[in-house]
């Protein structure tokens, strides 16, 4: 698998006014880490002229392969060009579209589609844009979160019988707000049903949004919605209940900031303080503590695809190889490879109205061994789908392939009661 | 509003450097990092809102706050402070002791400090009044190297003073340490003070120490280099209440246990 090939690979995001050319922002990371690294405007100007070239002749240039890069543009309501390349292996073109989609997803999320589409000062337009480069860094970072890949929404399981989704919900009718959740670094710990009704991007953003920013103790942001109001800001309210533990409303004039003051958060949230501290440790652990997995389990990544959100863990057995992030990069890209080329994409959206003879054809489960070749050696990675759930595992080398899908359908059985 | 009171006449000053002020300021760092307390842990509950105030994007709002509070830096990444247009509103609170001349009480002041980017007011209506609702204090701030934001101070005042009569105000001058590049002369800042007859402190930008994780600035070092400014301010609000009062009321601050 090509994923191992250079975990210092560089990632270059340029965006372009379409019609003009200009750039209006360029962001690199390499090995995960930003970078000022910047391409040469000669570099810039010829990827933006080549797709120009091909759109005045009515071909779409999609994407393009050299050795070691792999090239992806995307041009939103022909107003706005955004080009990535990528020599970091593994990245995938369907990996890369995604990024590009939610990046888009950003730059509308912080700065609102009137004022891309309809772009009358560039110069501001560039300024504007300077606050979404800390969501989109993100995109390109190291991220524990997988919600850009997989445009379901990162969750953690909150502990059983846990008070929490009460108190959300009587929260919300109390503030009079839809929208109400609970964000643990990132993940989405509670959620009212208005706020699971959310469409794609913002599901993801919103949360992503909060796990890349420095604690504050309140904010009050106006966000643009990409799906749902992408030309009417809402306001998203967070409150800081403990440290890694933020409370968000997304709401409309009321209420106001000031009206969220530390006696009625306390009124409310006090009494569920044990509650609340267990939950801040849940984070990147995602599951309940103590929920039984086998122990040749490194890494999970389980999709709920008709709700959209999914769970994803690398912290099982923390203290073996492979490193976290390691883990991360080889489930991103077991993710984009059955995604792309095993599973069909996207099965939660209408266009998979397919043929009974085309639908017995679609696999059930997949299974990839990476790494040297000897046998016994070699991360095991396995893919299930049953019903709306697909379940993707890493497993350590220990693990026999011939037992690699019960152990999946175990684990899945086991985690279909909560998620 | 009252004539401000003289810096000293209210609080002890320095009183953060003696033994017995640092076993106070134990309780708000930890390991030498400044605690972050989410609303459920806030050791203290009455609240002082300040608003910040600048003109231009540079001047070191987010940046000041965030050396109160000592937080992480916002991009780890990074060796110096990036300025970020700010969003929208953001909130930090800040917890800081100082003892009183008078009874020789120590009073845990929570500070919360309320910072808008210009280009959020400017785009948003509702953001301006949203930041001066309920303000006991406004913080204006202008950069030693930008002599716009020096020069726009006035428009800022204007804009606040019809709207909080009976706040306090305080102006803050930034990158003070960078005097190679001021722009500010020192006979210009003597004109605004007996022009305004406000208070006027200036602050250091440069991130100080940092601990042994290259990323955590020294929550000691940092609490050194904005004693001064969360002083005086402690010290201004406290007076500003006590003349609300008419001298004689309880003051809204809890002291700690």
């Amino acid at each position: 698998m090509g994923e191992e090939r250079g975990p210092g690979g560089a990632v270059h995001l340029l965006c372009l006014a379409a019609s003009s050319g200009v750039p209006l922002f360029c962001r690199s990371s390499r090995g995960g880490v930003p970078t000022r690294q910047q391409l040469p405007f000669s570099v810039i100007g010829s990827l933006n002229g080549v797709h120009m070239f091909g759109q005045n002749l009515d071909v779409q240039l999609s994407s393009a392969r050299t050795e070691d890069t792999t090239v992806v543009w995307k041009s939103f309501h022909d107003s706005i060009t955004l080009i990535v390349l990528s020599s970091e292996g593994g990245h995938s073109e369907l990996k890369l579209e995604r990024l590009l989609q939610m990046v888009f997803g950003a730059m509308v999320l912080l700065v609102g589609l009137e004022e891309l589409t309809n772009i009358r000062n560039i110069e501001r337009l560039k300024k504007e844009l300077r606050a979404s480069y800390h969501l989109i860094d993100s995109f390109l970072g190291n991220s524990e979160l997988i919600g850009d890949l997989t445009q379901c929404v990162d969750c953690v399981i909150p502990p059983e019988g846990s008070p929490l989704q009460e108190a959300l919900s009587n929260f919300a009718k109390a503030t009079r707000t839809a929208f109400v959740s609970l964000v643990v670094s990132g993940r989405v710990l509670a959620a009212t049903e208005g706020w699971w009704r959310l469409g794609t991007p913002e599901a993801v953003l919103l949360p992503w949004l909060l796990g890349s920013l420095p604690p504050q103790t309140a904010r009050d942001y106006p966000v643009y919605l990409p799906h749902g109001s992408p030309t009417v800001p809402h306001r998203l309210l967070t409150l800081m209940l403990l440290p890694g533990l933020e409370l968000c409303l997304l709401c409309g004039p009321q209420p106001l900031l000031s009206q969220l003051d530390p006696q009625l958060l306390e009124s409310w949230w006090q009494p569920l303080l044990e509650p609340l501290r267990a939950s801040v440790l849940l984070g990147p652990g995602a599951l309940p503590a103590g929920f039984p997995l086998h122990e040749d389990i490194l890494g999970l990544l389980l999709l709920h695809l008709e709700l959209r959100r999914c769970l994803f863990t690398v912290e099982p057995s923390g203290d073996k190889e492979p490193s976290l992030v390691q883990r991360r990069r080889l489930l991103r890209s077991f993710y984009s490879l059955v995604t792309s080329t095993h599973f069909p994409p996207e099965p939660g959206l209408p266009e998979k109205v397919e043929d009974t003879a085309q639908k017995a054809q679609v696999p059930r489960a997949c299974y990839l061994v990476s790494g040297p070749e000897e046998p016994g050696t070699g991360w095991r990675l396995v893919a299930l789908q049953v019903g709306p759930r697909r379940l993707l595992l890493l497993l350590s080398p220990q693990s026999p392939t011939h037992g690699l899908r019960s152990l999946a359908t175990h684990t899945l059985q086991a985690l279909t009661p909560l998620f | 509003m009252a004539k401000p009171p003289a810096p000293g006449s209210v609080l002890v000053p320095d009183w953060h450097e003696s033994a017995e002020g640092k076993e106070y300021l134990r309780c708000i760092l930890r390991k030498s990092r400044r605690r972050v307390f989410g609303e459920c842990l806030s050791p203290v509950t009455s609240v002082t809102c300040c608003s910040l105030q600048g003109a231009e994007e540079s001047v070191g709002k987010g940046s000041l706050v965030a050396k109160a509070h000592k937080l992480l830096l916002p991009s780890p990444h990074h060796a110096k402070w990036l300025p970020r247009p700010s969003t929208g509103i953001q909130t930090t609170v800040v917890f800081w002791p100082a003892k009183l001349q008078a009874s020789s009480r120590v009073v845990m002041f929570r500070f919360e400090f309320w910072d808008c980017g210009e280009s959020a007011l400017t785009k948003f209506d509702h953001m301006l009044p949203a930041c001066q609702e309920k303000a006991d204090a406004f913080l204006f701030l202008f950069s030693f190297t930008d002599r716009a934001s020096f020069e726009d101070l006035p428009g800022q005042l204007a804009r606040v003073t019809g709207e909080a009569p009976g706040a306090v105000k305080m102006v803050i001058g930034s990158k003070f340490d960078q005097y190679m590049h001021t722009d500010v002369p020192e006979q210009d800042l003597r004109a605004f003070r007996q022009a305004w007859e406000l208070p006027l402190l200036r602050v250091k930008s440069v991130p100080g120490r940092r601990l042994a994780d290259g990323r955590t600035l020294d929550g000691w070092a940092g609490l050194a280099d904005m004693a001064h400014v969360l002083n005086s301010l402690a010290e201004h609000l406290w007076h500003q209440d006590q003349v609300a009062a008419g001298l004689l009321a309880s003051s809204p601050e809890n002291t700690p246990d």
